[in-house]
């Protein structure tokens, strides 16, 4: 069976949660602390969940990012095996360049930055699925244009780049999910914090590493759709 | 009216610049000691009313924590390196000192800036000489 | 010459104690652990008649939170644990520091019973926002922001709170925080040194010590390195929530390991008065004594006076009192594990001392003794004899404004503006989070359906008319939230927040408080179990704040799928409104309520208006429909969707989204935007 590490980093704090509903959905998940990083490489699947890595000091997910304890995820990553990163996660993939990863090894091409308004912002939100699911190994057990519940908890989610990069970010088909309301219509209303195309999420362009600012662990009772999607897919990969 | 630009530092521990030493180090970086200030546009005709600006807004300024003062150079000196967001109008300054308490070198500010201070998706880094 | 805030007869008492005056060090000591803030010296005497003990109470007031029994899961016995705590004077100087640093202690309070954090509250009282750019207004957004970035961040989701405006705060706002834990009672850490513990160490555990927090003494007295004058100023508090989330996981996991191993060990965290307010209390209430070598504490500065060492309030600390043979593997886990020296400046675990079997507290910097004292006059100062006067009323009570009024009003407006700053579900165990309910539930044991409930109340408009009225509707308006949500109130705690002391008019506001709280508390069965005085909140002018007793009521909820939300549910059903608590509690039982609002501050026509935006966000289309008349004043009680009528019938519930009082009609949403502006523009 496949295992799948959970990391936590130091400011990590969404670790619990997190690894509980991967096992309710059948993964052989562990914890895996920083200062047995140096284990990480002998998994099969990697979550990066939510929290405050380093407190967000200097940009959020900057530092995890950058450290060392990161290549052997990078390496995963491009060897295939399948990443998702929520809220705090999703920012260091997207500040490790894994996502949507059209540039250079840790060179960030798109940024989860600062909301508009510029504040913290905790509400229940729906994202939609906005690529076909079998775009990402991660979605492909997800029915088209599934729309989940979800809780956006962050300051730092409002989707960021320069105009030829946006542009990229659609043509290459990135943009993964979008904020919608219930009924699936997606609007300026639906997204809470001013995120350029109304961006939740982000995978890169083999489909293998998913970055996905709101948590759907958090909904109570847990909304598990995409994480069974995502076991299904380690399981295969 | 002409602008100044105040920059603004902690008076007590700062927190960030401890994570950004022991990150830079981490990534072999040589570096001793990381300062952070804020640079701010002020508009203002003369240093004293920029400083009174800044003191009178009290989301940026409180004597308990911050001390401020007008920078008279217009590009980084040495061992600085400024960084600002897109569509930002403040700047993030750090500057870097090496273990013998001088300013580190261009190529060492530049290795600190793509390892970790400059995200390349949406800042703009200048590097002091 | 040292300026410290004893009395005359404190010092002519100590030195007479002594046999000699006092040292320099032993003069700041004595000044901190005699302060008000560390011995509720002018307030002991006063909370004593506050009742305490109960079926419920696994541990009362007396360490650093309090305990009640929860329930059972398989075949474990959980307990809630919960500390309320103030921090107005920090919150008032530097708003977002103060209020960060105030989540950071009571955060380390409940930690250190061995308990996992479950949920903070906040309850905050500021004064006349109106204008932009005035200070007051300042310090409401940032106290705001500072509750949010360290809560967020340790990841402990905010499940509850309160807000209220009043010009009586603008130099004095409140700041009271909750935090609750989860614990099982055979895991209990206790904060005195355990039978048996002569010789073991003292383990100190957190940030590097600094100057900060050594606020009051005079400067000039002190011989400091110019170069770190900056730096040393003014008493203000470095929030560190980075090192506190990682400390928290450190610590569960010494925690764990003293478990594995059957150690029974004793943990208290740093509060005022320091180093050695907490060793003075943790040695001493086991019946023993301390010697410290100041010299041995990890330090952010050099050249520290031993005073400051000693006594200074650097935030992020806890000691431990370890056997000798687990010392090694605590530090490892705190030094090399967690990484603590990367995380913070010299942040780490290291052996300062040792627990004494002579109760004497004895402290030792540079080969110098500059601390010997019995310890037991150190941690137990006398009360004072308080002289207490009458208060007046200033005003009547008004009756609140009609509900048009009073929901586009600072008091009865959404807070949700506030509250979304917060993270209200990390953790994934929030059931209710804040604004879905009258009370914040969470469900903290994973495969158990048992969850905890969590209300704040405490209105500074009944606190200008009578503080003893005002001190009991506390208690009844916490208490009433609680049951609203489906859950049975087990525990209160409190913070008594008010004037000056010395002055018999703010004091005697104070004792009636007392009254109040004691008098509700005694009449519904519920002990206080954990509580926090701050004295001082008083104006330029000598004007004491509204008198503010400060409630939080802790419920159980044997299953959180039987919680009971305000959203309307079904077209036609009866709107009800009733008093008692326990036939409100029954009715829910028995299926009756299918869904119940708290009228507290507004009145029934205000509740009924919430439940139908409760069910707009739910996603239902239906509305109240309710005779005139029945606005009044506070009538306080439940109202209630029943499924039979039960109580007082007062309206129905509308299949469609509009709000008909009698003759008058309006559309819930043009209400509900009304409803939600007036935070939306300080908070935006």
């Amino acid at each position: 069976m496949k295992r799948v590490a959970v990391v936590i980093f130091p400011g990590t704090n969404s670790e619990e949660e997190t690894v509980r509903l991967l096992r309710a959905c059948g993964a052989d998940a562990h914890l895996v602390h920083w200062s047995r990083a140096h284990t990480l490489g002998a998994y099969d699947g990697y979550v990066l969940s939510g929290g405050f890595a380093y407190e967000d000091r200097i940009r959020a997910g900057a530092v995890a990012a950058h450290d060392a304890m990161m290549d052997p995820v990078i390496d995963g990553a491009r060897n295939g095996k399948l990443v998702m990163g929520i809220c705090n996660g999703a920012q260091i993939l997207l500040e490790a360049g894994l996502v949507p990863g059209t540039g250079d090894a840790r060179r960030p091409t798109a940024a989860f930055t600062h909301n508009v308004p510029p504040h913290f912002i905790c509400k229940k939100v729906y994202v939609k699925l906005a690529v076909q699911p079998r775009r990402s190994s991660i979605t492909a057990a997800l029915p088209r244009d599934a729309v989940l519940p979800a809780w956006a908890a962050h300051g730092e989610g409002r989707l960021a780049a320069r105009a030829c990069e946006m542009e990229e970010l659609e043509t290459g088909d990135h943009l993964a999910f979008v904020y919608a309301h219930a009924d699936g219509r997606v609007d300026d209303a639906a997204t809470p914090n001013g995120s350029a195309l109304h961006c939740a999420g982000l995978v890169n362009r083999e489909g293998n590493v998913l970055a996905l600012m709101p948590h759907p662990e958090r909904v109570f009772p847990p909304h598990a759709a995409l994480f069974k999607s995502f076991v299904r897919g380690v399981e295969a990969s | 009216m002409t602008q100044r630009r105040v920059a603004l530092r902690l008076k007590v521990p700062d927190t960030t610049a401890y994570t950004a030493l022991v990150a830079l180090r981490r990534l072999g970086v040589p570096v001793a000691r990381v300062e952070r200030a804020t640079l701010i546009a002020v508009p203002a005709g003369d240093d004293d009313a920029a400083l009174e600006c800044v003191r009178r807004d009290e989301s940026l300024f409180n004597p308990n924590l911050h001390e401020i003062e007008v920078v008279r150079l217009g590009a980084p000196g040495a061992g600085e390196i400024w960084i600002r967001a897109d569509e930002a109008s403040s700047m993030q300054a750090w500057r870097l000192t090496d273990e013998q308490g001088l300013p580190v070198p261009p190529p060492v500010l530049e290795r600190a800036r793509d390892a970790l201070l400059c995200n390349p998706a949406i800042e703009t880094a200048v590097v002091g000489s | 010459m040292i300026d410290v805030a004893l009395h005359g007869d404190e010092r002519r008492r100590i030195a007479e104690a002594l046999g000699r005056e006092p040292t320099r060090v032993e003069l700041y000591a004595f000044d901190a652990q005699w302060s008000e803030h560390c011995s509720y010296k002018s307030s002991r005497a006063q909370l004593r008649r506050l009742p305490a003990s109960g079926e419920r109470v696994v541990l009362g007031p007396g360490e650093d939170a309090g305990i009640l029994h929860l329930g059972e899961h398989e075949g474990e016995r959980y307990a809630v644990v919960a500390a309320h705590e103030s921090h107005n004077h920090p919150s008032q100087v530097v708003p977002f520091e103060g209020a960060a640093t105030g989540v950071g202690g009571i955060v380390r309070d409940v930690l250190c019973m061995g308990a996992q954090l479950i949920g903070i509250a906040d309850a905050l009282r500021f004064g006349d926002v109106a204008t932009p750019g005035t200070h007051q207004r300042h310090v409401a957004q940032a106290v705001v922001d500072g509750i949010s970035a360290y809560g967020n961040a340790i990841g402990v989701p905010n499940l509850t709170g309160d807000v209220f405006f009043h010009e009586g705060f603008n130099e004095n706002c409140l700041v009271n925080v909750i935090a609750l834990g989860l614990v099982k009672e055979s895991q209990i850490v206790h904060s005195f040194a355990p039978p048996g513990s002569e010789g073991w160490p003292l383990v100190l555990v957190g940030k590097a010590t600094d100057a900060s927090g050594f606020g009051g003494a005079s400067f000039s007295s002190l011989a400091l390195d110019a170069e770190n004058d900056a730096a040393n100023r003014g008493a203000v508090q470095v929030p560190d929530p980075f090192l506190k989330n990682v400390l928290m996981r450190a610590t569960y996991r010494v925690f764990a390991l003293l478990r594995e191993r059957g150690i029974a060990a004793a943990c208290k965290d740093l509060g005022a008065g320091g180093v050695m307010g907490c060793s003075a209390e943790i040695c001493a209430s086991g019946g023993y004594g301390a010697r410290i070598d100041l010299d041995r504490i990890n330090v952010a500065q050099a050249n520290l006076p031993p005073e400051v060492l000693a006594v200074g309030e650097t935030q992020e600390r806890m000691l431990f009192i370890l056997p000798p043979d687990v010392v090694a593997d605590v530090l490892r886990v705190y030094n090399e594990e967690f990484s603590l020296p990367e995380i913070a400046y010299d942040a780490r675990a290291v052996v300062i001392g040792s627990v004494t079997k002579e109760p004497r507290y004895v402290l030792r910097h540079n080969g110098q003794t500059v601390m010997d004292v019995d310890i037991e006059l150190l941690t137990k100062p006398l009360e004072l004899a308080v002289a207490r006067g009458e208060y007046t009323s200033a005003q009547r009570l008004e009756p609140p404004p009609r509900v048009a009024a009073f929901l586009s009003s600072l008091d009865g407006c959404s807070r949700e503006p506030l509250y979304s700053r917060y993270d209200a579900v990390v953790r994934g165990c929030t059931v209710l989070p804040r604004g879905y309910g009258d009370a914040g539930v969470v469900a903290p044991i994973p495969g158990s359906s048992l969850g905890v409930a969590v209300a704040v109340a405490g209105n500074p408009r009944y606190g200008v008319v009578d503080p003893r009225l005002a001190a009991e509707c506390a208690v009844l308006e916490a208490v009433r939230k609680v049951v609203a949500v489906g859950a049975r109130p087990i525990g209160l705690t409190d913070c008594l927040n008010f004037g000056n002391p010395t002055n018999p008019e703010h004091y005697a506001e104070f004792v009636a408080a007392v009254d109040g709280l004691e008098r509700a508390a005694r009449s519904l069965g519920l002990p206080f179990v954990s509580g926090n005085v701050s004295f001082y909140n008083e104006s330029s002018a000598g004007k004491a704040v509204p008198a503010s007793a400060i409630v939080a009521c802790i419920g159980a909820i044997e299953d959180v799928a039987r919680t009971v939300t305000p959203a309307l549910k079904r077209a036609g059903s009866a709107l009800c409104f009733a008093q008692d608590l326990d036939e409100v509690l029954h009715a829910m039982q028995e299926g009756q309520v299918l869904a119940c609002r708290a009228i507290t501050g507004g009145d029934a026509c205000a509740a009924a208006v919430e439940m139908a935006f409760a069910s707009a966000r739910a996603g239902s289309a239906l509305g109240v429909c309710m005779p005139d008349g029945i606005a009044g004043v506070d009538r306080g009680g439940f109202l209630m969707e029943t499924t039979t009528p039960f109580g007082e019938r007062v309206g129905s519930v509308l299949d469609e989204p509009a709000i008909v009082f009698g003759k008058t009609r309006w559309n819930v949403r043009a209400v509900h935007d009304a409803w939600m502006r007036p935070l939306a523009e300080i908070y935006a």
